[in-house]
């Protein structure tokens, strides 16, 4: 087992690397100079330039590279252009804000995803199975901006039910502001899930051993509980794994628009501000962490599934 | 529809493959979809959205969208047609730009899949067909690919190629052929080694003959699939890019419309959130549903 | 796993957030005191170190903490410096070149564990700590966008600036001509030449004072650390959302201003007078990037003022442009104050299509229709430019009329035609750079119809912002919208943007070249307020009314809303550390 983490483990590193240089191209060429709005409006040629210096603007892009390479391994990008803070550290204060709204709502969403894709599957083809497919498609249909947009002022404002937006650090005061972000949350990513399961546990009962299991005259209920469900929760458990690490990133549009500190909020800002540093760290990050998922999934594979070979 | 319970149901499906066979995979996918009442009005309303887009563009309806019919911000009227959804910051009709905006829906729907299904079924089937080094390298660029979160690469495209609705096009087209290509790959892997493709190139059927007149036409209902998944999520992205300020410029579109909603809803224009909001629903519910139908009726794995 | 158990956690988890919320509302009013005030940041906040304050929104959190040699009276217009951490105005000599400041005696920098001689608590704030942090704004190291307060104007700083940047650290002991304690409270500083604008600078976020134990200790860090000797200590610090401010115990005796303008008695504005200050316990500030919800956090009353966004207006102001009857009838008050500010859309002078051809520019101008663009984009709330410098500043002549600002289609067309190209003919296509939001796109909309009328094609190109600063100051695009505002109450401000020296990347982004301009500009520079120095501005007005390198276009107005129980709000361009007046009346809020 562990040679065969060892060697999943090398393997990301071409991955890595590809990400780094496509991060680098891309933002290179798109980046916009920062330089003019660290200085402010008063700036004049000749500190734009002992600026550019200061900063390694204009070194040659090889060298640049090699830098971001470095910071890679060492994970240390310095400092965030736009607010001159540690990166290492903004994103220390951005995961738990993150965190508490992804967890809890990636939680909920699970658990109802789950449940309903058993019994949208156990009733396969009936008006139950329709109807929670439809609803739950229904729900992904609308634009979450539109959710946030609508949900802020009639739920929150008009009606009063929620506080419209804010954050607190202190803990039983922090739900309040969470759960509106998180209803929303669900409602829009269950749709997804909800089919996926649905999906999942469907291509279980075309299988082989289904027939094999009816044919020696097992009834529909054990089928379905002692087989079925045993074997899809590997796609099940597969789609929960990779997902995980993502959370910490958190979701740009609710973390903007309820004013919580997270990690998509802080992204979306680098990419308005130029903030190049900042955009280098949470896309390594962010492909650090699927990677990582990834991996997870394979060996959770290995493990459940004797079939699948380590070699 | 059926009433049976799923166990039925499978046997069902068993035995009505047997009576069926000798049909092809898509008489026979399509003998199935016709029977789904649901799916069948999807598609309906799937048509009536193309229909709307292509009078659009033509200028049969709701031409010219950008004349002032009214003063800045009037309520949703039943006097006319033009404020029937009220009017914009400009006096412009929003039920005129409603319509123009299906136009530039389905043309970012279509043209970003157009874009992206040829990328995903080319290194799909390179990777899956030939195995070896091209497998390798097409799928660590694809991984590195996908790697990358969807937002970044479409705020990247988008800035690299300036504003407006090409940059759109080729932003949601570059980044949505990743799980085409995987499923791709996946299928030629397993279609390769199959009797048929074998027995073609022992009657001397090239590479690209084995790929595109053998192997192709048979993992072709991914591809339909893939397009209903990519044209709903297309027309979604359009939002968030016009929320990040990528969007269409110039012209009216329903992720324009709700992100302006943004500083019109707390001052009681509701109508352009409310219209753009209506309108984005039916045609992303339809393709939903559409997708999941086709998907059961093409997908051999789960008959 | 089944549904009704899903279900029912949902509703458990329901009714535990109901309890938990009730909780968190009884705990925090316990904790909070009652003259505590709600205010809002509209842009995240870029650090606590006052040489980087160059928004509003950063020098508005700095001067809680860190106070300068001298302030604006808070309620006197036209604005008068007074002093602040200076005893008294500054002794100028004869020619007008040395300043001489006494510093109050007794002011202490904030309790602070870097103090760590005193175990941490605060010691006196003397003539050092300002040459101090007068040297850090010119410090190559820390690039501050402060240093052009400074560049070119005190004696041997700019050499100090270049030896600095030869040496692997700076060295502050290294003593500068122009920068000198003469005694522990004695600071004399040499000009270069004579300037009427340089006392503006030491009352501006840039020029606080700061202790040196404190950026030695924190370093880099220190931007997140506040140790002045302001009113207010920090107490708690999330730039991305929330700031707290807390009275500071040390703070030294200062009072509310006895006296004030006209009207200031009226509006009760006087009540306070006398009162030591600062007058609230606690500041709790709210960063809001979105308008949607800080707009429906004042009206549920969580914040005590507000800006009015645009697209709220319609709903708080009626078409006569006072308070709807839902916002009066809740007690709110509006305040309306013009801002000292001008909009404007700049012409790239350096473009040979653009800036070879005035009567190009001048048809362009004339065809711009502002009062519309004021109707929509401002809901009315600005009034509209005919030259750079706004009312309420001299050099401002209400009567003047802009031959090229009165709009006027028919007489654009004509000099569109004698420019060379008649109803846009032969014109190539002109590149309008904006920024890529929902207001610049609307603006660009705007923009794009009007041009059309006289047969102008725009190209629209929207950028972030940092794409279109690289554009703009790399001198590649024709049009562009900015504002400009104040930083200091004097006309020469507005017109150091035409000055051929601060040409990209520079303050004057159109690129405009005049001599004469220059001469006049030079001139002007070394002139104090009078009729002479007034009548140059009119003539350097004139030359640039005539060259047109910027579509002039407004003078915003300040539409402040204020809850009932906020007091003593007076609207303000330059005074930062304004919160030091504010009360709360905890017998209104209840």
């Amino acid at each position: 087992m562990l040679p065969y983490i060892f060697r999943k483990l090398l393997s990301t590193i071409p991955t890595l690397f590809g990400v780094a240089l496509i991060v680098f191209i891309l933002f290179n060429m798109v980046g916009g100079d920062p330089t003019y709005q660290m200085l402010g409006r008063h700036a004049n040629a000749k500190q734009v330039e002992e600026l550019r210096h200061e900063y390694g603007f204009d070194q040659p892009k090889y060298i640049q590279f090699g830098q971001y390479l470095k910071q890679i391994i060492t994970f240390d990008y310095g400092r965030s252009y736009a607010t001159k803070q540690p990166i290492n550290q903004m994103i220390k204060d951005g995961i738990g804000p993150s965190l508490s709204l992804m967890i809890p709502s990636f939680f909920i969403t699970t658990l109802l995803a789950v449940s309903l894709g058993l019994l949208v599957a156990y009733f396969r083809g009936k008006w139950i199975d329709k109807l929670v497919v439809i609803l739950s498609v229904f729900g992904m249909s609308v634009s979450m901006l539109a959710y946030i947009l609508f949900g802020q002022y009639f739920l929150a404002y008009k009606l009063g039910w929620f506080p419209i937006s804010g954050y607190e650090t202190a803990w039983p005061d922090r739900l309040q502001y969470l759960l509106m972000p998180m209803i929303i949350f669900v409602v829009v990513s269950l749709g997804y899930d909800v089919r996926f399961y649905r999906t999942a546990i469907l291509e279980e009962t075309s299988q082989d051993y289904v027939r094999t299991a009816r044919a020696k005259g097992l009834t529909e209920s054990r089928i379905f509980f002692k087989h079925v469900l045993k074997n899809s929760m590997i796609p099940i458990l597969t789609n929960i794994v990779i997902e995980i690490p993502l959370l910490i990133l958190g979701a740009f549009l609710l973390e903007s628009f309820f004013g919580i500190p997270g990690l998509g909020s802080i992204t979306i800002d680098a990419v308005h501000n130029s903030d190049f540093p900042v955009i280098k760290a949470m896309t390594t990050l962010d492909a650090i962490l699927f990677i990582l998922g990834n991996l997870a999934t394979d060996i959770m594979y290995t493990l459940v599934d004797p079939r699948v070979s380590l070699k | 529809m059926t009433t049976q319970v799923a166990a039925v149901e499978v046997i069902r499906v068993v035995s009505s493959e047997k009576a069926v066979r000798g049909r092809s995979l898509w008489r026979d996918a399509f003998y199935r979809l016709k029977k789904d009442r649901i799916a069948i009005f999807c598609l309906s309303v799937v048509g009536l959205y193309s229909l709307i887009a292509l009078a659009a563009k033509f200028g049969w309806i709701a031409s010219p969208w950008d004349k002032v019919v009214g003063a800045p911000y009037l309520a949703p009227s039943l006097d006319s047609i033009e404020l029937f959804l009220g009017t914009d910051i400009f006096g412009r009709s929003v039920f005129y730009k409603v319509i123009q905006g299906t136009r530039i829906a389905m043309s970012v729907g279509l043209v970003s899949s157009l874009i992206s299904i040829p990328i995903g079924v080319f290194f799909g089937a390179l990777a899956g067909y030939f195995r070896g080094w091209v497998d390798d390298l097409i799928v660590w660029f694809y991984t590195t690919v996908s790697s990358i979160p969807n937002i970044m690469l479409l705020i990247a495209i988008a800035f690299i190629m300036g504003k407006g609705i090409t940059s759109i096009y080729v932003a949601l087209g570059i980044t949505a052929w990743v799980s085409l290509a995987r499923v791709i790959r996946g299928e030629f892997i397993k279609h390769k080694s199959r009797e048929y493709v074998l027995a073609a190139e022992s009657l001397g059927a090239g590479h690209a003959s084995r790929i595109f007149k053998h192997i192709l036409p048979n993992v072709s209902h991914f591809i339909i699939i893939n397009l209903s998944i990519q044209f709903m999520s297309a027309i979604k992205s359009e939002v968030i890019l016009s929320f990040l300020g990528l969007g269409v410029q110039g012209q009216p579109s329903w992720g324009v419309m709700i992100d302006d909603a943004r500083l019109e809803l707390s001052r009681g224009v509701w109508w352009q959130l409310a219209g753009a909001t209506v309108a984005m629903f039916f045609v992303v519910l339809a393709f939903n549903i559409l997708g999941d139908s086709l998907r059961d009726s093409l997908d051999p794995k789960i008959k | 796993m089944s549904l009704s158990k899903s279900s029912s956690f949902i509703s458990a988890a329901f009714a535990c957030w109901m309890c938990w919320g009730s909780m968190g509302c009884t705990m925090k009013s316990k904790l909070e005191p009652s003259n505590t005030l709600h205010l809002v940041a509209e842009e995240k906040i870029k650090g606590l170190d006052p040489i980087y304050a160059d928004d509003l929104y950063a020098g508005t959190q700095v001067s809680q903490v860190y106070e300068g040699l001298l302030q604006y009276h808070y309620l006197k217009r036209p604005y008068v410096l007074i002093p602040n951490l200076a005893e008294s105005l500054p002794e100028v000599s004869q020619d007008g070149l040395t300043y001489t400041f006494h510093l109050k005696k007794g002011v202490l920098f904030q309790d602070d564990p870097s103090f760590k001689k005193s175990q941490g608590k605060g010691r006196e704030m003397t003539a050092e700590d300002v040459i101090y942090s007068f040297k850090r704004l010119a410090d190559p190291r820390l690039s501050s966008s402060g240093w052009w307060l400074f560049d070119g104007k005190i004696m041997g700083l700019n050499e100090w600036h270049q030896s600095a940047m030869q040496v692997a650290t700076t060295d502050y002991s290294q003593v500068v001509e122009g920068l000198k304690a003469l005694d522990r409270y004695t600071v004399q500083i040499k000009l270069i030449q004579r300037s009427a604008q340089f006392l503006y600078s030491m009352a501006m976020p840039f020029t606080g004072i700061v202790p040196h134990e404190a950026i030695e200790e924190y370093g880099k860090e220190f931007i997140n650390h506040a140790v002045g000797t302001g009113p207010y200590q920090l107490a708690e610090y999330s730039p991305n959302s929330k700031i707290v401010w807390v009275k500071s115990p040390t703070y030294r005796s200062e009072v509310y201003p006895l006296e004030g303008s006209a009207g200031d008695q009226e509006a009760g504005l006087l009540e306070d007078a006398g009162k030591s200050l600062p007058l609230a316990d606690k500041i709790v500030i709210q960063v809001f990037v979105e308008r949607q919800p800080m707009w429906l956090n004042f009206l549920s009353g969580k914040l005590d003022t507000t800006a009015i966004p645009k697209d709220n207006f319609s709903s708080a102001i009626t078409p006569n442009k006072e308070l709807s009857e839902e916002i009066s009838s809740k007690g709110i008050r509006l305040t309306k104050s013009p801002s000292l500010d001008i909009t404007h859309i700049s012409f790239n002078m350096s473009d040979p299509l653009i800036g070879k051809n005035k009567l190009l520019r001048q048809a362009l101008s004339l065809a711009y229709d502002e009062a519309t663009f004021i109707d929509l984009f401002y809901n009315g709330r600005a009034i509209q430019a005919q030259g750079p410098i706004p009312p309420g500043i001299s050099g401002y002549d209400p009567t003047f009329k802009n031959p090229y600002r009165q709009f006027n289609v028919a007489k654009a067309k004509e000099l569109l035609a004698k420019a060379g190209y008649p109803e846009g003919k032969g014109l190539p296509n002109i590149e309008y750079v904006t920024t890529a939001d929902s207001v610049g796109r609307q603006e660009s909309e705007y923009l794009t119809k009007i041009m059309s009328t006289i047969g102008v094609t725009l190209k629209v190109n929207s950028y972030s912002w940092p794409q279109l600063q690289e554009a703009i100051k790399n001198k590649k695009a024709h049009l562009w919208s900015f504002a400009w505002s104040a930083d200091y109450p004097d006309a020469e401000n507005f017109l150091q943007v035409f000055y051929s020296k601060n040409a990209s990347p520079g303050p004057n982004d159109s690129n405009y070249t005049n001599l004469q301009f220059d001469r006049l500009y030079e001139k002007s520079l070394t002139l104090s307020e009078s009729a002479e120095r007034t009548a140059l501005y009119k003539k350097m007005v004139s030359l640039l009314v005539e060259d047109c390198p910027w579509i002039f276009r407004s003078h915003r107005l300040g539409y402040t809303l204020i809850q009932p129980w906020l007091k003593n709000y007076k609207s303000n361009d330059f005074d930062h550390g304004h919160y030091k007046y504010y009360r709360i009346d905890t017998k209104i809020k209840k």
